[in-house]
């Protein structure tokens, strides 16, 4: 089941990919060009799914979207996935003052409500695209540094570990060389589910007016569309569902990498 | 302004004839005791004393409670509030107020020529803005009686009568504020005002409940029992709740433009726009020419053709406003539609005029790349922010549009940091109030807004501003502000685009619920429920 | 003896902590909120649309920023240690006392949220568990997964647009009825129907992540020896299932609502703007976007205070369901 889901998830996800980079050859004008009278219903001549409030194309706009809502989504799961990686890895690893000093850190970050900070750091740093990725990299690599620092730990203790230390290879080496490769999976595990968590956050942001008003994102457009969602539904719907689509898709591919790559449920059972 | 009308109308209210010509009151119905109004507030005002905060929201609900010296109809004449009548000197300094008998504050204290002479003449000077345009040209106010209140300017002021409204001189209670700290009065969370209705439960993020003041100084008003403000900051739930009943009333920003046409269609609401004359709003795009590429008019004017602004009005404000062509309002004071320089939506004009200039394209076809700061102001401006982007774009204007938060960009647009910034300013009934500020060189003020933000400096504009704000008649203040808006037109210091217009929808129960040009700003005192 | 010494070391240690981490905060987001654009004297004076210097000079004399920032951030140090959080530049009410307004409404609100989520999603996880593999299981993963990824504020629109205003079944925004005079059970009835969708909408998204973790907990726990062990024993397939499985499975999905409590507080921002709930996460919002610094700043550090306890009291449930704990005691 979970693989069919998996592939299904991948296909899916393959086909927003292939849409997000033909988009151009779909529709030659910029998403943002006004092609057709203002609040046309889906079903119009040369307005598949309808146009917007300034006679902009709406499948235009998704298909463009792809393009910012998957960069922003890959770009600030990235960002995530540096920090806690970065951060579980040196605590992990080194265990002691180092790890109860970044624990303090990773505390905090887990303490302060997540959204009401991102919204802080949109603010402070006026929203664009950097801003708006950095801010959601920054509330969400608590998890994925959590995880990797269990994983250091437990793999500092391994006998191939305990015998790099003893040749006396550097730290840098062992951490990246030796122990990294080995707690990858479980990262790309998280950082796939956080693509997807990123698309949502940034839609959110865009919802409260923060959005970035040079980039056509599938959250742009929501964000633009929800105070007429009374007169014209297939402005939010649209865009909402390639969310919905998009972000189910990632997770059932991360549900898939789960099960392909976590040798744990496995293990267990052996056990 | 006609002035021997004004003081034919001072004149006939003392003898009571006036409420009778006003607009509202014409109706045939009776109006009827009882009744609860409910209303939404958006967004929730921090408090409501209009003497200390002069933001919107503080005002629709501490309009209720707090009233001026008059009030002003839809044509901007003043009638009477809480002065009876008043008399204007032949030389223009010295305008004396009779004012109402039997009024009394909230908590039983008589109200007095005492209370005008310290609300006009200490508290406001040091806590209200918007007064101290009048405060600062005063030389006295001195109560003669009781009843009586004179005051004297240091010199003409034509536009001193339109000031006396509650958003712009409210009275405030001698015995409760006077030689006590005006920030931290307790008296603060309990307002006690003159107005209709007073203040019952505030119940922060939820609503704000106003009851009937049964010692209200106009016999027999108010006729509602209540008002009830309920705090929604959604607006699809705001338009929800007017349809399906749950509010009575809704205004200002309350609907998004879109909703409009939808609920004009509704049997059971009533729909305006007038109420908004005072504040009349004219939205432009402040041009920063202390830029070198701004500096061109021509290139202001290509700017001016390039925006289709009828489409803004249009297809964005659902036919609400019009298309904006000089720095005064059509609905206010003093406003001369012939003289005016305009500029229809004309792209080939735009690049004829850039062209004649020696602004060619490049290789990508881009005459002249412009920041624009879009106003975080909900949807319609960041519209306006993606029309004027497409647009300029294809006169080969190539705009990047920046965003910030409100706290930003009061930040960004009152310190310079901008090249075009989207921006709407109030008008005020007289343009040496609120149109005067805009342009004059000598309001050229780091870090304050509203203010020659865009660093306009033309020393003919700046004396005609002065002669009209002394001006001795309103001919002669016609004649200087028709020039006034001749010149500003022409030389485009600012990027005119609409004038706003609110809507306002109320269930058609209610009667006289917009009477004047304070709108829903008004006390709501005459306002009534048909049951 | 020693063992109450270690519990009191423990729990020193535990305070010391938490006073580290909440001094953290409070400091790194002072200097943060100031960094942004603007100041609340700025913003009053912009939103009244008619403001002069002298008018924001007063105001900013007022709130005591004219004053040098480390100044102002060792006056603010001093007063929190005192329980004091401070004055509310736009309310002009004392920061506790607006807190202690709303904090209920959303304690309420994410509580009632948690409650559905926790419900609901256990035993949505259980089924799908019990009938691992088969349509049941199917049609659950796939509704958690479609609810996970959706956006929660449209969520709730929609909902608003069905059952409010389409079907006019439930209120459409605020908490209760004003000044309706209903008392007692008349009164929670009304808060009550107030209250369904916006706590169903929140919820939702945390039933989503329970199912499939309650699903996942029990599939690796049913495969253990010592389920094995009762079920060999011949205990009934329904006592193995909930004595033995799901008390052992629970673990991972009560370590994890423990870790949410930030979250419903961040996530509530949405839910609370979407129906006009009057809580805590919209106080926040409005604090930053009105720039009313020792607002924010106080529900940064009682919220964190919420977070931290709430950790705490994970780490005791934790211990009471933990059979391996409860079978030695």
């Amino acid at each position: 089941m979970h693989n069919r889901g998996a592939v299904a998830g991948a296909v899916v996800l393959l086909l927003v990919v292939i849409m997000a980079i033909l988009a151009p050859v779909f529709f030659p004008a910029s998403p943002w060009d006004m092609v057709g009278a203002p609040l046309q219903p889906p079903g119009s001549p040369d307005l598949l799914l309808g146009s917007d409030m300034l006679g902009r194309n709406i499948a235009s706009g998704i298909a463009y979207g792809a393009r910012v809502s998957l960069v922003i989504g890959l770009v600030s799961a990235l960002v995530a996935v540096v920090i806690g990686v970065t951060v579980g890895a040196l605590a992990g690893y080194f265990g002691g003052m180092v790890d109860d000093a970044l624990m303090r850190i990773t505390e905090f970050f887990q303490t302060i409500p997540g959204f009401v900070l991102l919204i802080v750091l949109v603010a402070l740093f006026s929203p664009s695209v950097v801003s708006i990725v950095v801010a959601i990299g920054l509330v969400s690599w608590t998890p994925i540094a959590r995880i990797v620092r269990g994983e250091f730990m437990s793999l500092r203790t391994r006998e191939f570990v305990q015998a790099a230390i003893l040749m006396g290879e550097s730290n840098l080496r062992i951490i990246l060389r030796q122990i990294l490769p080995n707690a990858l999976s479980p990262v790309i595990v998280s950082g796939s589910l956080l693509v997807g968590t990123s698309i949502l956050l940034e839609s959110a942001l865009s919802f409260l007016g923060l959005g970035d008003p040079n980039m056509m994102s599938w959250g742009y457009m929501i964000g633009a569309a929800r105070t007429v969602i009374r007169l014209a539904w297939w402005m939010s719907v649209f865009p909402g569902l390639a969310i919905v689509l998009t972000v189910l898709a990632l997770n059932l591919v991360g549900d898939g990498l789960n099960e392909a790559l976590s040798p744990r449920m496995s293990r267990k059972v052996q056990a | 302004m006609d002035w021997s009308r004004r003081k034919f109308l001072a004149a006939a209210s003392a003898a009571g004839v006036v409420p009778s010509l006003l607009p509202g009151s014409a109706g045939a119905q009776t109006p009827k005791r009882g009744g609860t109004l409910r209303t939404i507030i958006n967004p929730e005002p921090p408090s409501l004393i209009t003497a200390l905060n002069v933001q919107f929201p503080v005002q629709v609900v501490g309009s209720k409670i707090y009233q001026g010296l008059l009030r002003y109809d839809f044509n901007l004449k003043p009638y009477p509030c809480l002065a009876k009548s008043w008399t204007i000197s032949p030389d223009g300094r010295v305008y004396t107020f009779t004012l109402q008998d039997k009024v009394t504050w909230h908590d039983g204290e008589p109200f007095s020529a005492d209370d005008v002479v310290f609300s006009a003449g200490k508290m406001l000077p040091e806590t209200h803005p918007r007064w101290r345009i009048s405060s600062d040209r005063l030389e006295s106010v001195k109560a003669l009686d009781p009843h009586t209140v004179q005051f004297t300017l240091k010199q003409p002021f034509s536009a001193f009568i339109s000031t006396f409204l509650s958003f712009g001189c409210p009275m405030y209670p001698k015995h409760i504020y006077d030689g006590k700290d005006y920030r931290t009065n307790p008296a603060n969370s309990t307002p006690i005002g003159t107005g209709p209705f007073k203040l019952k439960e505030w119940k922060r993020g939820s609503f704000i409940h106003l009851v009937r003041n049964d010692n209200y100084w106009d016999p027999g008003k108010p006729y509602l029992d209540e008002i009830i403000y309920d705090v929604v900051p959604d607006s699809a739930q705001r338009v929800a709740a007017i349809e399906t009943g749950r509010t009575d009333l809704v205004q200002n920003n309350d609907i998004e433009y879109f909703d409009v046409p939808r609920l004009k269609q509704q049997k059971n609401l009533v729909f305006t726009t007038k109420g908004n004359e005072v504040v009349s709003p004219i939205a432009w795009m402040d041009i920063n020419l202390r830029l070198p590429k701004f500096q061109d008019k021509r290139f202001r004017k290509a700017m001016m053709h390039a925006i289709d602004r009828q489409f803004i009005v249009d297809k964005l404000y659902f036919g609400l406003g019009k298309v904006a062509n000089g720095p005064v309002a059509s609905t206010t004071l003093f406003y001369d539609e012939k003289v005016l320089v305009k500029y229809p939506y004309d792209p080939k004009k735009a690049i004829e005029l850039m062209d004649e200039m020696g602004l060619k394209p490049d290789a990508k076809g881009v005459r002249q790349r412009v920041n624009v700061l879009a106003l975080p102001y909900g949807e319609v401006w960041t519209r306006q922010a993606e029309l004027v982007k497409q647009q300029f774009g294809k006169v080969g204007i190539e705009v990047t549009i920046e965003t910030t938060d409100s706290a930003g960009w009061f930040q960004r647009d009152s310190n310079w940091e901008f090249e075009l910034s989207f921006n709407f300013v109030g008008q005020f009934m007289d343009p040496a109030i609120g149109v005067a500020r805009v342009y004059l060189s000598s309001n050229i003020r780091k870090g304050v807004l509203a203010t020659n933000v865009e660093g306009y400096i033309n020393p003919k504009i700046d004396d005609l501003f002065a002669r009209g704000a002394t001006a001795p008649n309103a001919e002669e203040a016609q004649k200087i502000y028709s020039e006034i808006q001749h010149i500003l037109s022409d030389d485009v210091p600012v990027l005119y685009l609409t004038e706003l217009q609110f809507p306002t929808f109320y269930n058609s129960a209610f009667h006289d619920v917009v009477v004047n040009s304070d709108g829903t700003l008004g006390d709501f005192d005459g306002a009534w429920k048909a049951t | 003896m020693t063992g109450v010494l270690a519990r009191v070391a423990f729990v020193s240690r535990r305070l010391v902590k938490a006073i580290v981490v909440i001094f953290a905060i409070i400091v790194l987001n002072f200097f943060l909120v100031r960094m942004t654009p603007g100041d609340p004297a700025l913003v009053i004076a912009g939103e009244a649309g008619a403001a002069d210097q002298k008018f924001m000079d007063d105001l900013r004399h007022e709130f005591g920023l004219d004053q040098p920032l480390w100044k102002q951030l060792a006056v603010y140090l001093g007063h929190v240690a005192q329980g004091d959080l401070g004055f509310s530049y736009r309310q002009r009410l004392p920061v506790t006392q607006l807190i202690a307004d709303r904090l209920p409404q959303t304690l309420l609100l994410t509580g009632t949220a948690m409650a559905i989520a926790l419900a609901l999603g256990i035993a949505f996880g259980t089924m799908a568990a019990m009938y691992a593999g088969r349509m049941a299981d199917t049609m659950i993963t796939v509704l958690a997964l479609l609810v996970f990824a959706t956006p929660s504020f449209w969520l709730g629109l929609m909902a608003i647009l069905l059952f409010s205003v389409k079907l006019d079944w439930l209120p459409l925004f605020g908490m209760a009825t004003v000044d309706s005079g209903l008392h007692g059970l008349a009164l929670a009835a009304d808060i009550g129907r107030h209250l369904i969708l916006p706590a169903v909408t929140l919820g939702l998204f945390f039933v989503a992540i329970y199912a499939r973790l309650t699903r996942a907990a029990m599939l690796e726990v049913r495969e253990l020896d010592f389920v094995r062990t009762a079920r060999a024993k011949g205990l009934g397939e329904r006592r193995v299932v909930v004595r033995h499985i799901l008390r052992n499975a629970l673990l991972p999905v009560v370590s994890y609502a423990g870790l949410q409590a930030g979250y419903l507080v961040g996530g509530a921002v949405l839910i609370e703007t979407v129906f006009a709930w009057p809580g805590i996460g919209r106080l926040a919002y409005e604090a930053v976007v009105g720039r009313d610094y020792t607002v924010l700043l106080g529900v940064l550090i009682i919220t964190s205070i919420m977070v931290i306890a709430f950790n705490a009291l994970t780490d005791i449930v934790y211990v009471l369901v933990d059979p391996r704990i409860g079978s030695t005691g």
